[in-house]
């Protein structure tokens, strides 16, 4: 039978058919999709594997590996940076660690696409000696995933699939075997073979790119290429391959993994050479370029490519919609920003990981650095100000995934050590940037079945935190009231951090309710063109008409929450949070 | 035959099913066929675009100027991946609008291609079904007979592919497309 399917669900299936038995992630971008494919497959096939989302990737990590020294067949899932949470671990999955298999699949983001960072799994890999595959299209990703957990069971060795967001959201049709009956043999070696002048080594979904742009420039005959798997231990034979070209050209994603493995100076180009982007995805545009240029370089004939710049010339006359990612019309993040900066316009804005990063726009996230790290930098700022003498108001948020995910232990810290900030918990129940996977607090497991909810507010209780308060942040005017409040707290010599839960549910989750709508016409009618709302609420949900020189409504985006009109300097909301803001 | 078909649009108007509708055919044919996705940051409102390859291709990703179609589920989106589009290519835009700026038609006319307006939102609006404008478009797309994209073969996934309880009301709207292609 065969199924259409994005590569990570081809992943997922692979791992089910060869016998995985334990199953554990953190959602990341472009990593998600794996667990809940895992799910349906056992679902499908009537299966007992334990699939669970883990609260970080240390924790999948070492549930995943736990159960593979105990003999099981394990697989953890993460994207590139979760990998570092789990680096711990990490350094000791070597060889003759584990009774059962192992699989660490790592989605790497060339780009990067949603992530702070590029970074190449496969060099942590070959650095810690780990081996480690990069499959070039959906359907080898799924072979590959069944390959790796049998190998990983057969050496005793974790093993590493790396798989990249062309790879795990590309769909192609993928067919499906009862399991254990897959054939699955490492498709690497020669596919074109050239005349010896110029040879290219390639692995991943460049490859893929290489030999689509190979044949669209006509050079099948005289190119040749090398298609590598496993990127580490690297085949002997492509050692051998290089030793036969003149001139070999290296294409990978995202950094120097196979051209530092196959280093034979001036005869190796890549990254180092300056033929290649040491940034950014290799796009079909650029893998053209790049093996037109170096074609050319070896005295081979290569169409030329020219891009027509007409195109451009004739669209500077044209309005495009600028479409920057924005928080969701309606989105609760927005208000609880709103009101941050509307209490303390120069606080420090220490922000964390999620969609709340987009608080940018807002101006009210300084920082996004990593997982957790909005809460230890407000530390950090606290401390730098207290030793000066002074308090300054620091105001630093997070979600509350990425709470459970990566803020006990800071927080923990700032309580004990009685640092004066303020954390807005932005509690929407649900991991909403990476597709609505349960947190320690929503009560479901990763298969739908229900579990006890673990309460944030419990936790800050716990560390013995005295200023809390959970406040819904559709009420803009309480949310600034509480600020300020909790600032006022801040400023007793014995005060600790302050943290105000913000929760409402993510609309991506639960629609938006009845009594929560507003009539709009007002902030249409009595709009007086100033455009103040649209740089300091930044709603999707609404427009600046030049014309008409009014706020205009998408009607098909704004859900009608309303919060807009406190950004509004006539309304009466606008006017009645400004005596608020004023008001000591 | 090889075709590289651009779908673009914004989140939440149904790019990536008219895309899947569009590889699952081309599959159902026995032909070879491969998408890639790409959905940005954003959930809702933000650009999406779904490149679809099918035929003899290793990869789901097209060039610059590479794209045989070009299907703009939205007038910016359209705009934005105007350079995508091969010299003789065929479009199809979803807006209101019943003509170009002088400077675009001139662009498209240097480069041989041929566009159509289709005004999907207001068809399926008509049927009561604002969020079906995708099928208006693939109901349209259908009528130019491109290869095995014919009526007969989208509908049939359009009925495999679509939540029971949808389905006729998209039918309804695909068919209403594929009506305008034959009246204008």
């Amino acid at each position: 039978m065969k199924e259409v399917m994005i590569g990570n669900f081809a992943i997922a299936r692979g791992l089910v058919e060869a016998g995985l038995e334990l199953a554990a992630a953190y959602p990341g971008t472009p990593s998600s999709e794996i667990l809940p494919g895992i799910v349906e497959s056992k679902k499908r096939e009537k299966l007992n594997i334990h699939t669970e989302w883990s609260t970080n990737e240390r924790c999948a990590f070492e549930v995943a590996f736990g159960g593979a020294m105990a003999g099981r067949k394990a697989a953890c899932m993460m994207k590139q940076v979760g990998l570092n949470v789990a680096f711990p671990p990490f350094l000791h999955a070597y060889a003759k660690s584990i009774k059962g298999g192992f699989v660490i699949v790592s989605c790497d983001d060339p780009g990067p696409q949603s992530s702070q960072t590029e970074q190449d799994t496969r060099l942590l890999a070959a650095h810690f000696g780990i081996p480690v595959f990069d499959p070039a299209s959906p359907k080898e990703a799924g072979d590959i995933a069944y390959y790796a957990l049998k190998y990983s069971y057969e050496h005793k060795t974790a093993v590493i699939l790396r798989s990249t967001h062309r790879v795990s959201h590309a769909r192609e049709s993928i067919e499906l075997f009862k399991p254990g009956s897959r054939k699955v043999e490492l498709d690497e070696g020669l596919k074109y073979k050239g005349k010896g002048k110029l040879g290219i080594v390639s692995s991943g979904m460049t490859y893929s790119i290489t030999m689509d742009v190979i044949s669209e420039l006509g050079l099948e005959k005289q190119i040749s290429l090398y298609k590598v798997s496993r990127v580490f231990p690297l085949a002997p034979e492509v050692l051998q391959f290089v030793k036969r070209q003149e001139k070999v050209l290296v294409l990978e994603e995202t950094d120097v993994a196979l051209e530092a493995i196959l280093d034979h100076g001036a005869k190796v180009l890549g990254r180092r050479s300056g033929h290649v982007p040491v940034e950014g995805e290799l796009t079909y545009d650029i893998v053209r370029s790049i093996v037109g240029r170096v074609a050319k370089g070896q005295g081979m004939k290569v169409p030329e490519f020219n891009a027509d710049t007409s195109i451009e010339t004739a669209l500077k006359e044209v309005k495009v919609t600028p479409r920057p990612p924005k928080l969701c019309a309606g989105c609760s993040h927005r208000a609880s920003f709103y009101a941050m900066k509307s209490a303390f316009p120069d606080a420090i804005f220490p922000g964390d990981i999620g969609c709340y990063t987009l608080g940018t726009s807002l101006g009210a996230v300084d920082t996004c650095h990593d997982m957790g790290s909005g809460v230890t930098f407000a530390s950090g700022f606290y401390e730098t100000f207290s030793q000066d003498g002074t308090l300054k108001p620091i105001l630093a948020s997070v979600g509350d995934s990425t709470f459970f995910h990566a803020c006990l232990a800071p927080l923990y810290d700032g309580a004990l050590k009685k640092r004066r900030f303020i954390l807005v918990i932005m509690d929407n129940s649900t991991t909403a940037m990476t597709g609505l996977q349960p947190t320690p607090q929503t009560g479901i497991t990763a298969d739908g079945t229900p579990t006890y909810s673990i309460k944030i507010e419990n936790i800050i209780e716990g560390f013995g935190i005295e200023f809390l308060r959970i406040i819904d942040p559709y009420d803009i005017p309480l949310m600034l009231e509480t600020i300020k409040e909790a600032y006022k707290y801040l400023e007793k010599e014995s005060a600790g951090p302050a943290v105000i839960i913000a929760r409402r549910e993510c609309l991506l989750f639960s629609k938006i309710k009845d009594k929560d709508t507003r009539d709009m016409d007002r902030l249409v009618e009595e709009c007086t063109g100033c455009k103040l709302c649209t740089k300091s609420f930044d709603c999707p949900g609404s427009y600046f008409d030049e014309e008409k020189k009014k706020i205009c409504l998408d009607e098909g985006v704004c859900i009608k929450c309303g919060m807009c009109y406190y950004a509004c300097p006539t309304s009466t909301e606008g006017k009645s949070l400004k005596a608020l803001k004023k008001k000591k | 035959m090889n075709l590289q078909i651009v779908c673009a649009g914004i989140g939440g108007r149904g790019v990536l099913l008219a895309s899947t509708i569009l590889i699952e055919t081309a599959i159902k044919a026995g032909l070879k066929a491969m998408a890639s996705d790409e959905y940005g940051m954003s959930q809702r409102g933000g650009s999406v675009v779904s490149l679809v390859k099918v035929g003899d291709f290793e990869s789901p990703l097209v060039g610059r100027e590479s794209a045989d179609i070009l299907l703009a589920f939205e007038e910016s989106e359209f705009y934005r991946n105007l350079p995508s589009l091969k010299i003789g290519g065929t479009t199809l835009i979803n807006t209101s609008k019943k003509s170009f700026s002088t400077d675009i038609e001139g662009l498209l006319k240097q480069r041989k291609i041929k566009y159509f307006f289709l005004d999907a939102d207001a068809i399926a609006m008509k049927k009561g079904m604002i969020q079906s404008s995708n099928m208006a478009m693939v109901g349209f797309f259908s009528a130019l007979k491109i290869s095995i994209f014919t009526f007969e073969k989208i509908e049939e996934t359009i009925r495999q592919k679509v939540k029971a309880k949808l389905v006729e009301k998209n039918i309804e709207v695909f068919q209403a497309g594929y009506a305008l292609a034959h009246s204008s």
